[in-house]
């Protein structure tokens, strides 16, 4: 479980996930936009 | 002897007594924990707002009447500042391996690339062509990214001070919560900007 108040590493490596999720959402929504 | 073991211990305590710590976490690390998440809290409001008018009123989103978000620009300016995070991972995590001269490299980069973040901010700002009071769209989007804009000039004051302690010697492999608190903070600005980013210019 990463815990980003624990360290500046797991704080960066939380930022990343967050990036990753946004864009994996980001990529879902502008696919539906663009079949519908 | 005893007289000199009790002067000894008077020697030994001097100041205020040492402050109760009624929790197990770090205070310094405590401090920035609900600082962070009482900002959360704030932008949850602001948040709030921009989905009552998007969703529960069914306002329009940008573009209309004219009006469009410069997508392209902001996209750039978000690759900015998660570059700078990137960058003052380098500078950290180079300082816990003791090179110095890549810990000063990293802290200056990470600066330079806040501030040109918030510099392209101002100037969309200044070109965008509506004002916050124009209509309930433009008092969301300046408030969000106002909001944001602010945190990162925080952020930027913080890093500054940061970068200047690191080029006067400052900080230690062993070390360097100076550097470490500043930089959570830091990449919480920018996991922000992401939701920001996505939910004002993309969604």
């Amino acid at each position: 479980m990463l815990n980003p108040l624990r360290s500046e590493g797991e704080a960066f490596r939380l930022l990343l996930w967050i990036i990753a999720i946004v864009v994996a959402i980001a990529v879902v929504v502008l696919a539906v936009r663009a079949l519908t | 002897m005893e007289a000199a073991a009790i002067s000894h211990d008077l020697h030994e305590h001097h100041g205020p007594p040492a402050a109760n710590h009624s929790s197990r976490v770090d205070p310094p690390m405590l401090g920035m924990l609900l600082f962070i998440i009482s900002e959360i809290m704030v932008f949850g409001a602001f948040f709030t707002a921009y989905f009552f008018i998007r969703v529960v009123n069914g306002d329009q989103w940008f573009p209309f009447e004219g009006h469009h978000l410069p997508v392209a620009v902001a996209f750039v300016n978000t690759c900015i500042l998660v570059s700078s995070s990137f960058t003052l991972h380098w500078a950290e995590t180079s300082l816990k391996r003791n090179n110095r001269a890549a810990f000063k490299a990293g802290m200056l980069s990470t600066f330079l690339l806040g501030l040109t973040f918030l510099f392209v901010q101002i100037n969309e700002y200044v070109h965008i062509g509506f004002a916050p009071h124009d209509f309930a769209q433009g008092s969301v989007f300046y408030g969000l990214t106002g909001l944001h804009g602010a945190h990162v000039a925080i952020g930027l004051l913080l890093l500054g001070i940061v970068t200047l302690r690191a080029f006067r010697g400052h900080f230690s492999p062993e070390s360097h919560r100076g550097v470490e608190i500043p930089g959570i903070y830091w990449h919480f600005v920018d996991a922000m900007w992401i939701v920001v980013y996505f939910s004002v210019y993309v969604l």
